[in-house]
């Protein structure tokens, strides 16, 4: 019942067999980017997909590379010790990929320079004889300012060259190109299927690609680009009805209100984006239109009512009436929050007295397109009903999804598969868009979206953590992603939990009084799903399993009920005196809507704990929050509190969540290949259960330190 | 399996049954007014909406074509422009073949002299000749500039342009368009046996310049004139431009400069295109209980002679298909996965093959929709297909989920699709390249299996109709004024040969 889309009976998607991606290409050719990007691609589509990098190997095995012999780059004659030492890192690399293949993985990228001929027709017979499908993937620079401009951003930071002077090590880097290019012959094998990317995507040239996941593979790279931009995300705002799909309803007042606060927010976020460019820019502004997402869902739709309006008013000429930060705020106090004090602005903000010009807040350069695809994900016959509800009536079902939350189809129903099916082809358009985008559409379909940016593994995107009331901001960049998280809402609505389910929890609360989990979601998938809340915040960076145990530790004490435990009833103080205040609001909790007589009274039902499936069944952190990025919270509970301050009120000066920078979010697989397999196994498995073994038991065989 | 609930409706159910939907939608009303929406969309009530097309009108694509005659360039355009017009972007083949025969044509009625197009016509010797066939060529790229101009998206320049100094011509026109962007399409080819099948195909095909030929003179006059355009074609290498080589029917591609959404799903598109020799089979699902009792959605089992259907249905294509391989793809629904199940093939499951959701409407019938919502209901039957069920999908959102359907369709060899009414009229639609109005009424019976062969210009269509009874499940239009959708095979393997606003036009037309 709950087979993912199109999955073969041997686990691999699409029939498309083994694929063993050679990377080549001189150094600093943007070849671990392209490598990365696919991998994240291919991953987020289910694909079972892994990066092995041959320098990081190299690093692994032999340390840094002013540890090395001098000879270790260079070509032509070497001492018996060098070749040694490249064989068996090679032979390394190999071997585990090897082993990947051998544990249920599909797509395997071995990024390393693969110069010659030799080396790359050694490659493919030995992987093709094995019946693996071997692509070459060529990147070629015909232009040096890309060349220099990777260099300067990438390479002279990487660990290879820590502690060096920046341009010796530039020069040194240059050393390394220049012997690589004596002995580089370009892919030119005609009988072998190869992609050449010319300029990062200027130029592609294909041969002899076949299969639906290899022309995949080629359509996405023609879509990746290197522009700067900013994606951001917002949900839609409350609606009447928050739990039922079907009912497609309107937004609540306070949906309304929040609506207008997110386009005023919006802006100023987009002003100080640019301006800060501008800055960077030596003063000259780019000329970047925003473009407005939603779905075709009313909520959302709705939600970008304001910009739609404003716009329109503008066109027509007409003076906006909004210009300065004080008139903004002016504007936004709203007959719902004068319970809660809005003391601060809720972001950085331009310098009191400041006017904003006309045509930064204007912005006339706004086009708001409706797309079905970006819909929430269909409860099918779920629609409306309550986690016990489905429990007692759909009992096996419930049972599967509580195991496989991610690829479980309850009856007429998506799963999270089936959604990642569904926003492929938006995600390709996401990454060919050159503006800037606001996406305003619901939690699932933003948890999928940003998983896939982020580059989170399948099974942790049900788990993803989106609030109502926070602005995402991703800015995409060669490695990996910059998330930022801004909180510029506390109104009802913002914990779906707070109303609109209250019928539910009561009834669920019995289970696992204590056990909280967080609940931001539409309704009952998120709900059932979401770990405890510090697991999966992107508003921090995540190391992957390199971490070090100590790390780990400090995971567990912060994911434990007692933290959890106290931060949900600060929240919930505050979600109980919404209601009272939440005048004429109708909001159908589910006990209305059973008995379908109560509209127009809405129901002040105090909000009782969330459940989670069982503390044993919550997927556990596999990504660590890196603490030095956050120095000025060395407690546990301080970590938790970013999060839990925008509940309180938003009177924190600093409701940006956190300024973190995605150094690296992609889990590395060297350490411990054949764990790493027999967990992802599982993983595309029955059991997610047997993923969620807490880290502790995994032991690194090498923690890489640097 | 899961157990079934049990009464009719679900606690938390949600539907346009019963009158709890109004009066909800009332007090949404009353809501509104109190909250203080900037200036508010206009009030939401009942069971679904007319939406409105969505805005492409930023999108102007030129297209132009390179290549050799025989090179497959029209059956690419072709292809191209019912995927393209398929996804609601306004396409237009500009030939200048076809422009230059309707010109000799009417020219001919008047004067009453035929103009003789043979070979010598188009060699580069020629200096006339060469000089009405450039003034040809740019006239038609004006028709086609204004024509983007007045609202076009994606505009196919469907020439041989092999020459750079062409080529040149046509890139400093399009630059002095904002906004454009131009594409150069080239097919290239060296296959000999793919080139002969191309003039064979060219010269049996009816093509009016060989009229009162026989068909080994018309062979050799084709075979002189691509001589002609070989001695001065030149293979596209200019590094600026932006464009697509498709080498040998896709054995190689390369892309040049190739930006912009748009702009690679055509080039993915046609990446994934072949011409292997295939069939596709639809059909829907056998009748469901849901069918029998009139009622639209739901997730019915089939009923007893929806059973039979199931059962008949291996011979029928065993006897249709011998011993080729076939893959079966279904919705993920258990009508379509009970028809299927005795086919012995590999059955493939997909989510978008669903169902058009109903939303509210889901598990009505139409007589209790309109008897419930009776302005609503005609509305639907005003613009069908733009007609979104509240809380549920319009034709046109079946449509978008498709596409990645459609684009596997091209890319497989032969498939039955199970599916259901109104997802077998859309892919039907695309196949045959029928437009919107008509889609949601095409007739698609149940327990009649459909069988298309993919051409190179379209496709021919076979239907077997297995003797057993179902309930007929269409809804013609209401006082339709527009003309019912036949429920005879179509074929529309026909090349059109002249332009089509062309009154006298003897060759076989699409539809």
């Amino acid at each position: 019942m709950a087979a993912p889309l199109y999955t073969t009976s041997s686990g691999l998607l699409w029939h498309a067999g083994k694929i063993l991606i050679v990377v080549a290409g001189l150094p600093a050719r943007g070849k671990t980017h392209i490598s990365r990007s696919l991998e994240r691609y291919l991953r987020w589509n289910g694909v079972t997909t892994e990066v092995f990098s041959l320098g990081d190997y190299r690093r692994k095995t032999l340390g840094h590379a002013k540890d090395l012999p001098d000879d270790y780059f260079s070509h032509g004659q070497k001492s018996n010790e060098t070749t040694e030492l490249r064989n068996s890192v090679r032979s390394r690399c190999e071997r585990d990929i090897l082993d990947f293949f051998d544990h249920a993985g599909q797509v395997a990228i071995y990024d390393a320079n693969n110069g010659t001929q030799e080396s790359r027709r050694k490659l493919y017979d030995r992987f093709h004889s094995l019946g693996y499908h071997v692509i070459f993937l060529e990147s070629v620079c015909t232009n040096q300012e890309i060349v220099l401009a990777n260099i300067r951003s990438v390479k002279i930071s990487s660990p290879d060259y820590i502690s060096w002077n920046p341009d010796k090590a530039v020069e040194d880097y240059m050393k390394r190109i220049a012997e690589h290019e004596k002995h580089y012959e370009p892919v030119e094998e005609m009988d072998i299927p190869w992609i050449r990317l010319v300029n990062v995507g200027e130029k592609i040239q294909i041969n002899k690609i076949q299969g639906y996941l290899q022309s995949r593979i080629v359509f996405f790279l023609m879509n990746i680009h290197n522009r700067h931009r900013f994606i951001y995300f917002a949900r839609s705002g409350q609606s009447l009805i928050e739990h039922s799909y079907r009912a497609d309803s309107d937004l609540s007042q306070s949906g309304w209100d929040y609506a207008r606060r997110l386009k005023n927010f919006m802006m100023e976020r987009r002003y100080l984006n640019m301006e800060e460019r501008k800055q960077n820019n030596g003063g000259v502004a780019e000329d970047r239109n925003l473009v407005i997402w939603t779905s075709s869902r009313r909520r959302s739709h709705h939600t970008a009512w304001p910009f739609i309006k404003d716009a329109s008013v503008e066109a027509e000429g007409a003076r906006t009436p909004i210009r300065t930060p004080a008139e903004l705020d002016e504007a936004l106090p709203l007959p719902h929050e004068q319970g809660i004090t809005v003391s601060g602005p809720a972001s950085p903000r331009p310098p009191p007295g400041l006017t904003l010009p006309a045509n930064q807040l204007a912005y006339p350069k706004i086009k708001v397109v409706e797309k079905s695809r970006l819909c929430e994900i269909n409860p099918g016959v779920w629609d409306g009903l309550s986690p016990d509800d489905v429990r007692s009536r759909y009992p096996l079902e419930w049972e599967d999804f509580l195991r496989d939350p991610y690829g479980h189809r309850a009856p007429r129903a998506e799963s999270y598969h089936d959604l990642c099916i569904r926003l492929e082809p938006i995600l390709v358009e996401l990454e060919d868009c050159k503006d800037d985008l606001l996406i305003i559409s619901h939690a699932s379909v933003i948890r999928c979206l940003l998983a896939y940016l982020v580059g989170l593994p399948a099974h942790e995107v049900p788990a993803v953590d989106i609030a109502r009331g926070d602005l995402i901001e991703v800015q995409p960049s060669a490695y990996g992603v910059k998330t930022r998280m801004f909180h510029f809402w506390s109104g009802p609505g913002r914990k779906d939990a707070e109303a609109e389910n209250s019928g539910l929890d009561s009834e669920m609360g019995e289970t696992k009084p204590d056990s909280q989990a967080d609940s931001t979601g539409e309704g009952l998938y998120s709900i059932t799903t979401s770990p405890p809340k510090s697991n999966l915040h992107l508003d921090r960076t995540y190391r992957s399993r390199n971490s070090s145990q100590g790390d780990l530790e400090d995971s567990l004490r912060m994911t434990s009920p007692a933290i959890e435990g106290e931060h949900q009833s600060s929240m919930f103080a505050i979600g109980l005196q919404k209601p009272g205040s939440g005048g004429a609001d109708v909001i159908l909790t589910k006990e209305e809507t059973k008995v379908a007589n109560s509209l127009g009274s809405p129901k002040a039902s105090a909000p009782t704990s969330m459940p989670t499936p069982s503390p044993s069944k919550v997927p556990l952190p596999k990504r660590q929050p890196e603490v030095n990025e956050e120095p000025e919270s060395p407690t546990h509970a301080s970590k938790v509190l970013p999060k839990i301050e925008p509940s309180l009120g938003a009177d924190e000066a600093g409701q940006v969540a956190a300024k973190i920078e995605a150094a690296d979010t992609r889990p590395t697989f060297y350490e411990n290949v054949v764990e790493g397999a027999v967990k992802r196994k599982k993983a595309h498995g029955m059991s997610s259960v047997q993923v969620a073994t807490p880290p502790s038991h995994t032991t690194p065989i090498d923690g890489d330190k640097s | 399996m899961y157990a079934k609930p049990t009464g009719n409706l679900r606690p938390g159910f949600f539907g346009a049954k019963g009158s709890m939907m109004r009066k909800f939608d009332e007090s949404t009303i009353q809501s509104r007014r109190e909250s203080r929406p900037s200036s508010p969309p206009p009030a939401i009530v009942g069971i679904g909406t007319k939406v409105a097309r969505p805005d492409y009108s930023e999108e102007k694509i030129v297209l132009a074509m390179v290549g050799l005659p025989a090179r497959g360039k029209s059956y690419l355009s072709n292809k191209l422009t019912r995927y393209l017009t398929w996804l609601e972007y306004d396409v237009k083949v500009f030939n200048v073949g076809q422009l230059r025969r309707s010109k000799a044509k009417s020219k001919a009625s008047k004067t009453g002299k035929k103009e003789v197009h043979s070979a010598s016509f188009f060699s580069h010797a020629n200096d006339d000749a060469a000089r009405q066939r450039e003034i040809l060529a740019e006239e038609s790229l004006e028709m086609l500039i204004t024509w983007l101009h007045e609202g076009g998206n994606v505009a196919i320049h469907d020439a041989t342009n092999s020459t750079k100094a062409r080529r040149a011509k046509i890139e400093k026109r399009v630059a002095k368009e904002p906004n454009f962007s131009l594409i150069f399409l080239e097919s290239w080819c060296d296959d000999p046996a793919i080139i002969a099948a191309n003039v064979a195909l060219k010269v049996s095909a009816g093509d009016p310049d060989y009229i009162g030929m026989s068909r080994e003179e018309a062979e050799r006059d084709f075979l002189a004139r691509i001589k002609q355009y070989e001695s001065v074609y030149e293979t596209i290498t200019e590094p600026h431009l932006s464009y697509m080589r498709i080498s040998n029917v896709g054995s190689q591609v390369t892309l040049g400069r190739i930006h912009g959404y748009l702009q690679s799903r055509i080039a993915f598109y046609l990446m994934n295109l072949h011409l292997k020799p295939r069939a596709i089979f639809m059909s829907r699902h056998g009748e469901s209980m849901y069918n029998v009792e009139g009622k639209i959605g739901g997730d019915a089992p089939l009923s007893p002679r929806g059973m039979q259907y199931a059962q008949a249905l291996p011979k029928l294509i065993k006897d249709n298909l011998g011993d080729a391989e076939l893959t079966v793809w279904t919705s993920t629904l258990q009508r379509t996965i009970q028809t299927a199940e005795l086919l012995p093939f590999t059955k493939l499951t997909w989510k978008s093959l669903d169902e058009l959701d109903a939303g509210v409407c889901d598990g009505m019938t139409y007589e209790e929709i309109e008897e419930a919502y009776p302005e609503d209901f005609a509305n639907r039957d005003d613009d069908k297909f733009n007609y979104r069920y509240r809380g549920g999908e319009s034709y046109r959102d079946v449509v978008v989920r498709l596409e990645p359907v459609i684009m596997e369709l091209e890319r497989q060899d032969n498939i039955f699709v199970i599916g259901h009414q109104a997802i077998i009229r859309c892919l039907y639609a695309y196949f045959h390249n029928l437009p919107q109005e008509t889609l949601p009424y095409i007739n698609i019976p149940l327990h009649t299996v459909i069988k298309l062969t993919p051409k190179a210009y379209g496709c021919d269509e076979e239907r077997y109709k297995v003797p057993i009874d179902a309930v007929d499940t269409h809804r013609p239009k209401p006082k339709s004024s527009t003309a019912p959708v036949q429920d005879v095979p179509l074929n529309t393997t026909g090349r059109q040969y002249l332009s089509p606003e062309d009154p006298v036009d003897t060759t076989v037309v699409p539809l």
